[in-house]
C-alpha cells in the first residue's frame, strides 16, 4: 500500500516540462514506476504528485538513423530495447545489459531513461551507455536544452547533475558505437534475478577499449584508460585504481575488488 | 494399517491422480484469508519497536485516537495475557519492555488501510534503550544480559521442558546413553568441531493474514492463514480464558505454511482489536517486511560435535552440544531444541552418546517451528562433520557413512530399537550414491571439467527424522455418505499445497472400495464442524490421518453392510459391495445401493431402517513415551523417515562460484501413495533446502537491526536456481502401522541438502565450511583459507556469515 | 479519477484514487481477487497479470496509469466451463501446491506461449524467473510448459528402488 499522492498526466512534452517546473519541489516523474512505486511504499520519497511521462506522442520511441544513431524515447522499456531489431543488430552489448536487469516482468516497464535518472550505483543500463558513448539529452520547461555525455550525468549515490525541473527526454547512443563488441560479467548471489555485487562491462571498438563497472562505486563507472598493450595485470590495476567499492550486506570490498579483476582479466581474453 | 498388498491389487494408492483443489487455484477462485472480506471490516497496523531492546516509557496514542476513521488503538499496557506453547512468555503486544526490533508495541484498526498507517506513525512512543544482546552465544555469558528476567515466574509444560531461570536458557534437553567419557578413551580418534547457521525465513508465499471477530457474548470467530485449526483455537481459549465452544477457527486455502503458521501467530492481535472496535471483523495482513521482523524464522545454531572413533573406523562416542538461537521468545523452539536432541546424530549408531541441547533467548525476531523442526540446522552440522571425521582418519566418506548408519538391531540415541521396518537408511545412501557415480567422475563429467576449469566434486549425506510430536497424538476423520452414495471426507488437517487431501482421498477411494470421483475431501476446515486434528506439521499427517481415514471408511462400510443385512436378510459376512452396491456374494443380482441407504433405507412398505451412513476413524499414537529428563531415554517416534542425497558440484576455483549439476534425493517413504505428490515435495523441499544452503540468512547490524528484511537481500531460489538435473528415488520399506505402509516426508526433502553440497564443494576445491549459507564468497575465503567474516557490515560482530574456529583435532 | 479499462474482455469504468495500485483495484474495486500480492515490491511476480500484451507485476501500476489498457487476469483463462490448455497442463503435471503464485505464474507462462510457442528451457526460466514459488521447486511447472509445447515426453518421474 502506498502513501497518498496525486496524479497528474501531461500530454505533451512541453505540458510535461511545465508541469515539472512547476512540481519540481513536491513531484516525481512517474516513469516505468518499478523504482518510484516502491520508493512510495518504504516511505523513501513521498512527492505529492507523480508525473507521467509516458503519455506524450514519442515518448517510447525506438529511432535508428546513421546520422544521429539509436535515439531511446525516455518511455521505452527495457524489453522495447530488447526486442527492437536494430537494438539487438547493432548495439548487442546495450541488449546484454539490458538482459540483467531484475525479472522479465519488471523489464516490460522499466524504462532505460528511468534507470539512469534512478543513478543506482548498481544500475546495469548505466555501464552499456557509459561504454558506448551515450549522449543524455535534458530539457526544461522554457526552451532550455542541452546534451551530455553520460560519463557526466552521475553525480553520487542516486544523485545526477539533472537540475530541478530538468527531465531526461532522449537517451541517444551514437552511430559510431554500432557493432561494437562488448560483453557484461554481473556477480549475483543467485542465478536468479538480483542487484549486482558487481558488474564489469567492456567493449572494444576500433581498437578503443571501455569499461563500465557497475556496484563497485557511489556512481557506475566509466574506465576509459585501458588499452589491449597493457595486458591484464595492468588493465586491472587501472580499473582497481577508478573504483571504490566497499563492505555491504551483499559482500565485501575484498571479495568485490578480486571478482573485478577476475572480470577484467575474462571480458580481455573473451571480447575479441 | 499395512495389508501386504502387491502394487497391482491396489487401484488408487500408488497412482499420480490430479488434485482435486487445483482447479480453484488455477481459476483463481481459491479464497484464501488474504483475500477475504467481511462488511464493516477494519483494517490492522501495528507501531514496531526501533529497539532490539528497551523499556516503554511512555506511548502516547492520543493524535491516533482522534483520526477520522480510526476505530481502535491498543497497546501492550492495556493486555494482560500471555501466550507460548510450551513456556508461556510472550505478550500480544509488547509491555513494558521490548525484546527485538520491529516487536509490536501498539496497533490501529481504522475503516482503510492508509488511514490504519497514518494514525500508526501518530503514535509517540518513548523508549529508554537497553544494551541488546544478540548473539546465542554472548547471551550465555554471566554478564549478559537478561531477555526474560521473569522466567521463573512463566508457566511452562514440566513433562518436557526445563527452563533455567536466572539466565538466557528457555530449556536445557538432555540425553545420556552410556559413558561417552570411556568411549573417546578407547578411541583411536577423536574429531571435535563446530558447526553454524543463521535464521532464515519461511517465506510462505502468502504472508501471515487473520481475520477476527469479537462478537457479543464473547464468542469469537477467526479466520486464519494457517496450519492447525485446532491449535489456535486451544491457544486463543487458553490464552483469553475462553470456552472452547465459544471461539470457531475457520481455515480456507493457505499460501503456504512450511511451519510457520503452525501454531498461533496474529490472531490474537485481530482479536484484541476487534473487541476494542465493539465487535467489528478486523483483518491485519503482515507486509513481506514484517513477515521477515516481526513474524517468527527459525532459529540460528551453533552446533559443538565430538566424535570419538575407533581404528576400524566404528564411532564410539559422541558428545553433541547444540546452542539454538531462539530468539525474544520461546515459542516452538524449546521444542525443536528437546526434537533435536533426541536425533542430534543422524542416522548413525552412537554407542555412547552425550546430548545437551539448549534453547537461548536474545533480543531478535523469534525462532518457531520450520520445515524439518531442527533437523535441517543439526544435519548441516552432521553431515559435515562425519565428511569432516573421514578426512581425518583417512576413510572414504561413504565408507564411513555405510559403516556406521542405523541398521535392524541398531539403538537410537534414545534407546529404540531399529527394526528390519523402521526404514531403510543404507539403501538410500548407497542409491544416492550411485545416482551420482560417486567416487569418481564420469567421462562427461572429466570433459566438461577439462573444457571449463570449474572443478567438479560430489557429496553424499544423510538424514533422519521421526514426527516431533507430542506422544500421545490423536486425530480423527469423519467420512459422510451423500445421497447419491458419494462420499465427503472431513478432517481438520490442513492441506496448504503438500498434497495430503489427494493422497487421503486415495486412501478412502481405496479402502472403500469406490471410484475416485466418488470421493470427495473438504477442502476448508472449521473447528465447529470438523474432528479434531492436532496440528499440520511434523510430517505425521499422512500416517495418523491415513490412518483414521482407513478406520472411518470401516466404519461406515460396516454401518452400511449391517442395514443391507436387513435389508436382504443376509449375513453381513455373506456380503460384498463394489463402489455402487453392497450385494450377496452368493447371489449378487440380490444387492442394495449405497445410495437408497445413504442416509436412511425405506423399505417397500416405507419402513425406515438405518440412518445416515457416516464412518468415524480415530488413530492416536501407539506406545510412543515421554522421554526421561535426565537421559533422554524412552519412545518418541512414530516412524522414522530415512532418506539421502547425492550431489555433483562444480566450482571455479578463482572465484569460489559454483553450480549444482546434479543432485539425487532418496527417501524410505514406506508407500509412495501419490508418486508425482511425493515428487512435488522431494523437489520443492530440496530447492528450499538449497536455498538455505546457498543465500538464506538474517544479517543484523550491531543494534539489532535487521539489514536483509526483504527481497531485495533477502534471496529466495528462483526457477534459474535449479540443479541441472534432478533426481527422485523413493525406496518403499513398508510402516507396519502406517496407511498401506505409508509414512511422512513432507519435512525430510529439505533436510542434508546443505551439507551434500558442503560436501561436494569440499571434494572439489578443499574449500571446508563450517557455516552455511555457503555464498560463492564464502567459498572463495575457505578456497584460499582466507578469514571468514563474521557480517559484511564493518564494525558490526553479528551476522549471518559466521565460521566458528576450529577447536580441536587429535590425530 | 474515472479510468475506463478492458480486463478479461470485459470494460470497466470507475472512480479510483490516483495513489491505489492496479493490483488493489483488481483484488478491491474489480472484484478479482484471483491476482495476488506477495511483496508489494515487484520482486516476487505473484501479482503477475498481462497489461497491454505484456506480463507486468500489478503491485508496480498504478490504476490511473491504466486508463484505457487491456488487462488479462486469471480469472479470465478458463473457457466457460473448460480449464485452458495451460491450467489443463498445470493440473495434469502437478504444477500446483499452495495454489498462491499460480495466478501469476500461468499469466507469465501465457505471454512466453504467445511470444514463442515452442520454448527451450531457458527460455521456460527466463519467463518465469521473476515467479517465485517456494512450494514446487519449479520443476513441475517446467514440465507443464514442456507438455504445453510438444515435449510431454520430457517429464522426470520417481523412481522406486
Amino acid at each position: 500500500m502506498l502513501y497518498e499522492f496525486r496524479y497528474l498526466s501531461p500530454r505533451t512534452l512541453p505540458d510535461l516540462l511545465a508541469t515539472l517546473a512547476e512540481h519540481a519541489a513536491d513531484g516525481q516523474v512517474l516513469a516505468g514506476g518499478t523504482d518510484l512505486l516502491p520508493n512510495i511504499r518504504n516511505g523513501i520519497r513521498k512527492p505529492a504528485f507523480v508525473i507521467d511521462s509516458k503519455l506524450y506522442p514519442g515518448a517510447a520511441d525506438l529511432r535508428w538513423s546513421e546520422s544521429e544513431g539509436l535515439h531511446i524515447g525516455p518511455a521505452a522499456t527495457i524489453s522495447d530495447v530488447m526486442r527492437n531489431k536494430t537494438a539487438r543488430e547493432l548495439f548487442p552489448t546495450l541488449c546484454a545489459c539490458a538482459h540483467e536487469l531484475a525479472s522479465h516482468q519488471v523489464r516490460n516497464r522499466a524504462t532505460v531513461a528511468g534507470n539512469v535518472v534512478n543513478a543506482s550505483p548498481c544500475s546495469d543500463m548505466a555501464p552499456a551507455l557509459l561504454c558506448l558513448g551515450a549522449r543524455a539529452i535534458v530539457e526544461r520547461a522554457g526552451g532550455d536544452r542541452r546534451e551530455l555525455a553520460f560519463a557526466g550525468f552521475f553525480a553520487g549515490v542516486k544523485k545526477t547533475v539533472l537540475r530541478p525541473g530538468e527531465y531526461l527526454s532522449g537517451i541517444v547512443v551514437p552511430a559510431s558505437a554500432a557493432k561494437a563488441k562488448g560483453r557484461y560479467l554481473k556477480l549475483k548471489r543467485i542465478a536468479g534475478h538480483d542487484l549486482g555485487i558487481v558488474g564489469v562491462l567492456m567493449t572494444e571498438k576500433d581498437g578503443v577499449l571501455r569499461f563500465g563497472v557497475s556496484s563497485a562505486a557511489p556512481t557506475p563507472v566509466l574506465v576509459e584508460t585501458v588499452a589491449r598493450k597493457d595486458g591484464p595485470e595492468e588493465a586491472v590495476r587501472k580499473v582497481l585504481a577508478s573504483v571504490s567499492p566497499i563492505d555491504d550486506v551483499r559482500s565485501t570490498k575484498a571479495y568485490r575488488e578480486h571478482m573485478i579483476g577476475v572480470y577484467v582479466r575474462r571480458l580481455l581474453e573473451e571480447v575479441r | 494399517m499395512y495389508d501386504s498388498l502387491r502394487p497391482e491389487e491396489l487401484s488408487q494408492v500408488g497412482k499420480s491422480p490430479e488434485c482435486a483443489d487445483d482447479v480453484e487455484k488455477l481459476c483463481g477462485t481459491a479464497t484464501y484469508v488474504s483475500d477475504m472480506e467481511l462488511p464493516g471490516m477494519l483494517h490492522a497496523q501495528v507501531k514496531k519497536s526501533p529497539h532490539a531492546r528497551a523499556r516503554i516509557t511512555r506511548i502516547d496514542a492520543s493524535k491516533a485516537l482522534a483520526m477520522d476513521g480510526v476505530r481502535a488503538v491498543v497497546t501492550g499496557e492495556e493486555l494482560d495475557y500471555r501466550l507460548g506453547l510450551y513456556v508461556v512468555d510472550k505478550r500480544i503486544l509488547a509491555k513494558g519492555e521490548v525484546r527485538h526490533h520491529g516487536e509490536a508495541v501498539a496497533a490501529v484498526a481504522a475503516d482503510t488501510i492508509e488511514i490504519a498507517r497514518a494514525a500508526v506513525e501518530a503514535i509517540v512512543v518513548d523508549y529508554e534503550p537497553l544494551p541488546p544482546v544478540l548473539h546465542h552465544m554472548d547471551a550465555l555469558k554471566a554478564d549478559a544480559p537478561l531477555v526474560h528476567p521473569d522466567l521463573g515466574g512463566y508457566s511452562y509444560m514440566a513433562a518436557a521442558f526445563t527452563p533455567m531461570p536466572g539466565t538466557n536458557i528457555a530449556n536445557h534437553t538432555k540425553l545420556r546413553k552410556g559413558d561417552v567419557e570411556k568411549g573417546f578413551a578407547e578411541s583411536a580418534w577423536v574429531v571435535e568441531r563446530e558447526y553454524s547457521c543463521p535464521s532464515v525465513q519461511h517465506v510462505p508465499m502468502e504472508t501471515h493474514v487473520a481475520i477476527v471477530q469479537w462478537g457479543k457474548s464473547d464468542r469469537v470467530t477467526i479466520w486464519t492463514s494457517a496450519q492447525s485449526p485446532f491449535t489456535v483455537r486451544n491457544l486463543f481459549c487458553h490464552a483469553f480464558g475462553l470456552p472452547h465452544n465459544d471461539v470457531r477457527v475457520h481455515i480456507p486455502y493457505v499460501g503456504g505454511g512450511f511451519g510457520g503458521k503452525a501454531g498461533i501467530g496474529v490472531e490474537p492481535l485481530a482479536a484484541v482489536l476487534s473487541r476494542k472496535a465493539g465487535g467489528r471483523p478486523v483483518k491485519f495482513r503482515a507486509s513481506r517486511e514484517e513477515e521477515f521482523s516481526l513474524l517468527p524464522c527459525r532459529s540460528a545454531l551453533t552446533y559443538r560435535l565430538k566424535t570419538g572413533v575407533s581404528a576400524e573406523g566404528k564411532i564410539l562416542a559422541q558428545e553433541m552440544t547444540l546452542y539454538w538461537d531462539s530468539g525474544a521468545y520461546a515459542d516452538y523452539a524449546v521444542n525443536v531444541t528437546r526434537a533435536s536432541g533426541y536425533s542430534a546424530s543422524g542416522p548413525y549408531e552412537i554407542p555412547a552418546a552425550k546430548v545437551d541441547s539448549y534453547t537461548i533467548y536474545t533480543n531478535k525476531p523469534y525462532g518457531t517451528a520450520y520445515r524439518g523442526f531442527g533437523h535441517v540446522e543439526f544435519h548441516w552440522a552432521i553431515e559435515r562433520h562425519m565428511e569432516l571425521i573421514a578426512s581425518a582418519i583417512g576413510m572414504d566418506p561413504l565408507e564411513f557413512r555405510l559403516r556406521n548408519a542405523l541398521k535392524p538391531g541398531s539403538r537410537t540415541l534414545t534407546g529404540e530399537e531399529i527394526t528390519e521396518h523402521t526404514g531403510n537408511v543404507r539403501k538410500c545412501i548407497e542409491t544416492a550414491a550411485k545416482a551420482v557415480s560417486y567416487g569418481g567422475l564420469t567421462k562427461e563429467e572429466a570433459e566438461r571439467e577439462r573444457l571449463t576449469g570449474w572443478k567438479i566434486g560430489k557429496g553424499v549425506a544423510a538424514l533422519q527424522k521421526a514426527p516431533a510430536m507430542p506422544s500421545y497424538t490423536s486425530t480423527a476423520v469423519i467420512v459422510k455418505m451423500n445421497e447419491d452414495g458419494t462420499v465427503a471426507v472431513n478432517l481438520a488437517l490442513t492441506d496448504y499445497g503438500q498434497g495430503t487431501y489427494t493422497s487421503i482421498r486415495q486412501i478412502a477411494a481405496e479402502r472403500l472400495g469406490f471410484p475416485l470421483d466418488k470421493v470427495k475431501v473438504s477442502f476448508e476446515c472449521d473447528t465447529d464442524k470438523d474432528p479434531y486434528d492436532w496440528q499440520t506439521v511434523a510430517s505425521k499427517g499422512l500416517l495418523l490421518s491415513g490412518n483414521a481415514t482407513i478406520l472411518a471408511c470401516e466404519d461406515l462400510l460396516k454401518n452400511a453392510y449391517e442395514v443391507a443385512a436387513q435389508a436382504l436378510k443376509a449375513n453381513p459376512c455373506d456380503l460384498g459391495h463394489d463402489g455402487d452396491k453392497v450385494y450377496l456374494k452368493h447371489h449378487p443380482a440380490k444387492s442394495v445401493s449405497f445410495a437408497s441407504m445413504a442416509v436412511g433405507l425405506a423399505l417397500s412398505n416405507g419402513n425406515g431402517i438405518g440412518g445416515p451412513l457416516i464412518g468415524v476413524g480415530r488413530y492416536i499414537a501407539q506406545g510412543l513415551t515421554f522421554l526421561d529428563k535426565e537421559t533422554g531415554e524412552g519412545s518418541p517416534a512414530l516412524d522414522w523417515t530415512f532418506g539421502a542425497h547425492g550431489m555433483v558440484v562444480e566450482v571455479h576455483p578463482e572465484t569460489g562460484e559454483y553450480r549444482v549439476l546434479k543432485i539425487a534425493s532418496v527417501y524410505d517413504v514406506g508407500k509412495a501413495i501419490n508418486p508425482e505428490i511425493v515428487r512435488g515435495q522431494a523437489i520443492g523441499g530440496m530447492l528450499q533446502g538449497l536455498g538455505t544452503a546457498i543465500c538464506e540468512g538474517y544479517i543484523y547490524d550491531k543494534e539489532g537491526r535487521l539489514l536483509n528484511p526483504s527481497f531485495t537481500d533477502n534471496k529466495i531460489p528462483t526457477a534459474k536456481d535449479l540443479p541441472l538435473v534432478i533426481e527422485c528415488y523413493v525406496v518403499e520399506t513398508p510402516q507396519i502401522d502406517g496407511p498401506y505402509g505409508a509414512r511422512g516426508v513432507g519435512e525430510h526433502s529439505m533436510i542434508s541438502v546443505a551439507p551434500a553440497l558442503g560436501n561436494a564443494i569440499q571434494q572439489a576445491v578443499g574449500a571446508q565450511l563450517m557455516h552455511m549459507p555457503m555464498r560463492f564468497e564464502d567459498v572463495w575465503r575457505a578456497i584460499g583459507r582466507k578469514e571468514a567474516v563474521d557480517n559484511w557490515i564493518t564494525k558490526s560482530p553479528v551476522g549471518s556469515c559466521r565460521s566458528a574456529p576450529e577447536l580441536r583435532n587429535r590425530e | 479519477m474515472r479510468i475506463r479499462l478492458s480486463v478479461n474482455g470485459q470494460v470497466y469504468a470507475r472512480d479510483v484514487e490516483e495513489h491505489r495500485t492496479l493490483l488493489r483495484f483488481l483484488r478491491e474495486d474489480l472484484g478479482l481477487p484471483g491476482t495476488k500480492e506477495g511483496c508489494g515490491m515487484g520482486e516476487c511476480g505473484a501479482c503477475t497479470v498481462i497489461y497491454n500484451g505484456r506480463a507486468v507485476n500489478a503491485c508496480m501500476v498504478l490504476a490511473v496509469e491504466a486508463d484505457g489498457a487491456t488487462i488479462e487476469t486469471i480469472e479470465g483463462e478458463a473457457k466457460g466451463d473448460s480449464l485452458s490448455d495451460i491450467q489443463a497442463a498445470f493440473e495434469r503435471n502437478h504444477a500446483v501446491q499452495c495454489g498462491f503464485c499460480t495466478p501469476g505464474m500461468v499469466m507469465s507462462v501465457k505471454e512466453l506461449l504467445r511470444e514463442n510457442p515452442k520454448p527451450d528451457d531457458d527460455e521456460i526460466k527466463e519467463a518465469i524467473e521473476g515467479n517465485f514459488c517456494r512450494c514446487t521447486g519449479y520443476t513441475q511447472i517446467i514440465e507443464a510448459v514442456r507438455d504445453l509445447t510438444g515435449r510431454s515426453g520430457e517429464k522426470g518421474g520417481l523412481e522406486h528402488v
